[in-house]
């Protein structure tokens, strides 16, 4: 018997808290789930291997790195894109996102990425892809491409974490850190040495200019309003507490700036750069998954 | 062209449900689905605590923040007013869902549609015989419609929406203490209008301004 109330009990107040839930729903601060519980897993993955990808397409136009540039590419198209399609409910019908650019961020998202297919192509296969009017629109698109995800976070109104000032700035210069790093670590082991102890210098200031980011991401928000405030304790709390503790604390800061401070001037090595680089991915994609996660809509009454 | 609205008066509202089932039947709702709610909060400190109770469902805006949110334009504003979705356009990427400040609106997945009212012992009648008269497609947003298919009906029969039974939401005919009162916004002369204006109607979390349709009168 208690079995069969069990089940019912799962069926009527699934854990994923799709279920009516009277007492609670929307009385009390109540959390977003479509964007990261279940299928909306593929959503957080999309949106950070859209920002990796362009990172790293837009720090290797500085370098005309080409294998930066095809690598970043096919992240952004092949795990971004692919990602973004599986996650829909229809993904067949994906072609009509193509159709409200004046209102939805998700639809001007869709035009960006498909510019920026056909651009990058076009700069990949020609032989003079890096001049500077070319290598400045694609710096453009790629800069528009890697705030995207945030961006459509970040204009919903009615979740305080995500329509934070900070949000846009976090994920641009995230975006371009982890880009970096990614380049960093292939010039290393393609032997280019002197050139990935060059690249440490701005490793340095990305790393400082995204410890500053986060930093003012949570004390903007924790400032913004109640709601604002409690999306920041429910990151410090329950589950997400080890996530913020050990994902972002540990890994996203403070490893890499004991690395940092390690070759500190230059003294690189591809193995450091290496962890510095798994540690980085592990510390955005837990960040990312805390600020998805803890997003909550002012209650209605 | 009329702009439908809807005055729910929280002084009448009695919390008994009635237009949540109603709405569910109308619309053969699955476990776990409402397009109408019934939210019961506290206010103020004890001893001069009270408690609230708000009747909710779809603002039907007429700025809405779904509206802008569709990547696709599978939701819309009608002319009438009432927004709605059209599931052949719907990609299902749950945009609208998650940028409405109200949250009423529901993604129809594979796993909604196959819970069953009595669990493990399949579907009732009444489900299957709900799944072929009023079919969601999976992988779709749904949401309340204002009940649009009666008020389309009535209209053609020459029913006046809001006064005739046969031309008016379900959750408004269910109501014992007519605490919803439906009509057109748009009319200076409808019963709507007057006590918007008379009692002063608030719409809910008028900071997000959608612009709702539906108003609360105390």
């Amino acid at each position: 018997m208690s079995n069969k109330i069990h089940e019912l009990e799962q069926i009527m107040f699934p854990p994923d808290g799709s279920g009516l839930k009277p007492y609670e729903w929307m009385v009390n601060p109540t959390r977003q789930r479509q964007w990261i519980d279940d299928k909306g897993l593929f959503l957080w993955l999309a949106f950070f291997f859209s920002e990796i990808g362009a990172g790293l397409y837009f720090v290797s136009l500085f370098y005309a790195y080409k294998l930066g540039l095809i690598l970043g590419w096919l992240i952004t198209l092949v795990l971004g894109g692919v990602i973004h399609v599986l996650y829909l409910g229809n993904p067949l019908r994906a072609w009509r996102m193509i159709m409200k650019p004046n209102t939805s961020e998700l639809s001007r998202g869709i035009w960006i990425i498909g510019v920026f297919a056909a651009l990058g192509l076009l700069q990949i296969v020609t032989s003079g892809g890096f001049n500077m009017v070319f290598s400045t629109i694609m710096g453009i698109l790629c800069l528009l491409i890697i705030s995207h995800g945030f961006a459509t976070m970040n204009v919903i109104r009615a979740l305080p974490a995500w329509s934070s000032t900070m949000v846009l700035p976090l994920s641009l210069i995230s975006g371009v850190w982890i880009g970096h790093q990614i380049l960093q670590f292939m010039v290393s082991v393609s032997g280019s040495a002197a050139l990935a102890s060059g690249m440490e210098v701005w490793a340095e200031v990305f790393f400082f200019a995204y410890f500053l980011c986060i930093v003012l991401y949570v004390w903007g928000t924790w400032h913004s309003n109640e709601i604002g405030k409690e999306s920041i304790k429910m990151q410090l709390r329950g589950d997400l507490l080890k996530i913020s503790f050990i994902g972002i604390g540990l890994l996203a800061i403070t490893v890499p700036l004991i690395l940092a401070l390690i070759m500190w001037g230059g003294d690189t090595n591809s193995f450091l750069i290496f962890l510095r680089l798994a540690c980085v991915i592990a510390g955005d994609l837990a960040l990312r998954y805390v600020i998805m996660k803890s997003a909550v809509y002012k209650p209605l009454i | 062209m009329p702009r439908w609205g809807m005055v729910i008066d929280v002084k009448r509202c009695i919390a008994c449900w009635g237009c949540a089932i109603a709405c569910k039947e109308e619309h053969f709702l699955p476990p776990g689905v409402f397009f109408n709610r019934v939210l019961i909060g506290e206010t103020g400190k004890f001893p001069t605590s009270s408690k609230i109770i708000y009747p909710i469902l779809c603002n039907h805006c007429s700025d809405a923040a779904c509206v802008e949110a569709c990547p696709t334009g599978a939701t819309y504003v009608r002319e009438d007013g009432i927004v709605a979705v059209d599931d052949e356009k719907c990609v299902g990427c749950r945009a609208c869902l998650v940028s409405c400040p109200y949250q009423q609106r529901t993604y129809y997945d594979q796993k909604v549609k196959d819970r069953e009212y009595f669990p493990g012992q399949g579907k009732t009648e009444m489900e299957l015989i709900g799944e072929k008269l009023y079919p969601f497609k999976v992988g779709t947003v749904i949401k309340c419609n204002f009940c649009s298919e009666r008020l389309e009906d009535g209209m053609k029969k020459g029913l006046t929406p809001g006064k005739d039974e046969d031309a008016s939401p379900a959750c408004v005919n269910i109501c014992p203490v007519n605490a919803r009162i439906f009509g057109d916004l748009d009319d200076p002369d409808s019963e709507i209008n007057r006590l918007i204006m008379e009692k002063k109607g608030k719409q809910l979390r008028k900071e997000f301004g959608t612009e709702p349709a539906v108003y609360y009168i105390d």
